[in-house]
């Protein structure tokens, strides 16, 4: 069963760069020795980070079909900035593993604890509807 | 350059979709099945991927334990991640054409373009 975990974060959520620089560099760590784990356990089916929402653009279609986009967003929205696909046996697993990535070390060392989104994949359309 | 072109949008939405007439649903995945394979022709493609509904979502956080602490309630204005587009594409504006043409096979709902995370990006 494959599984898309989320890494959401709201737009002042700039501030990571501005950790003290040893508190940045523990953050990379955990997340690359993670995600070599996941890795040579088979579970890993691929991890991506997103540019910074402020790049971020809304595109919608106009009346002759170019694309209009825009920049402007709510204060509440969320931004995806990065997601693991896994490949797991159970739900059960799924969540261990966006456990380990919430506790993820932050400034001083201390576990983010940062909410994950957990949604399972989907492997194609229903296939009434092909 | 790679782009991720986010498709969202709330579980009443999703409702909703569900209660479209059959043809529509059908005339719908036709063009996005025909702009996939636009793209796959094209070499732009990467990958795509649809999510489960929003209301089998989970938020997970490590307790102090380390062990997962799940939780599926959500406010009602939560958009939730519909699915994907993953594009290698030479500019931006390439990536805003091809979330325009998936945003007018999709009534025109908005889709979230976003480039993938470089050394260049985040500094």
């Amino acid at each position: 069963m494959k599984y898309i975990l989320m890494m959401n974060t709201m737009k002042a959520g700039r501030g990571v760069p501005s950790w003290p620089k040893k508190d940045l560099q523990s953050h990379i760590t955990f997340m690359m020795g993670f995600n070599k784990e996941l890795h040579e356990r088979g579970e890993l089916v691929s991890a991506e980070g997103l540019s910074f929402p402020d790049q971020a653009k809304l595109v919608r279609a106009g009346k002759d079909g170019r694309p209009i986009t825009d920049g402007v967003f709510p204060e509440s929205k969320e931004f995806l900035a990065g997601f693991w696909i896994i490949d797991v046996d159970n739900p059960q697993r799924a969540y261990e593993i966006a456990a380990k990535a919430s506790a993820a070390p932050g400034p001083g060392g201390v576990p983010l604890n940062m909410p994950i989104e957990v949604r399972q994949v989907m492997s194609g359309p229903p296939p009434d509807m092909l | 350059m790679k782009y991720i072109l986010l498709m969202s949008g709330t579980g009443a939405g999703v409702e909703a979709y569900h209660a479209w007439p059959k043809q529509d649903i059908e005339a719908h995945m036709a063009i996005l099945h025909r702009i996939n394979k636009d793209l796959t022709e094209s070499g732009e493609f990467v990958a795509t991927q649809g999510l489960a509904e929003p209301k089998e979502a989970k938020v997970v956080r490590g307790e102090k334990n380390g062990l997962p602490v799940t939780d599926g309630i959500f406010p009602e204005s939560k958009e939730f991640l519909l699915g994907y587009w993953i594009v290698d594409v030479p500019t931006a504006e390439r990536a805003y054409a091809i979330a325009g043409r998936i945003s007018a096979a999709s009534v025109n709902m908005p889709i979230e373009v976003r480039q993938f995370a470089t050394r260049e990006s985040k500094s």
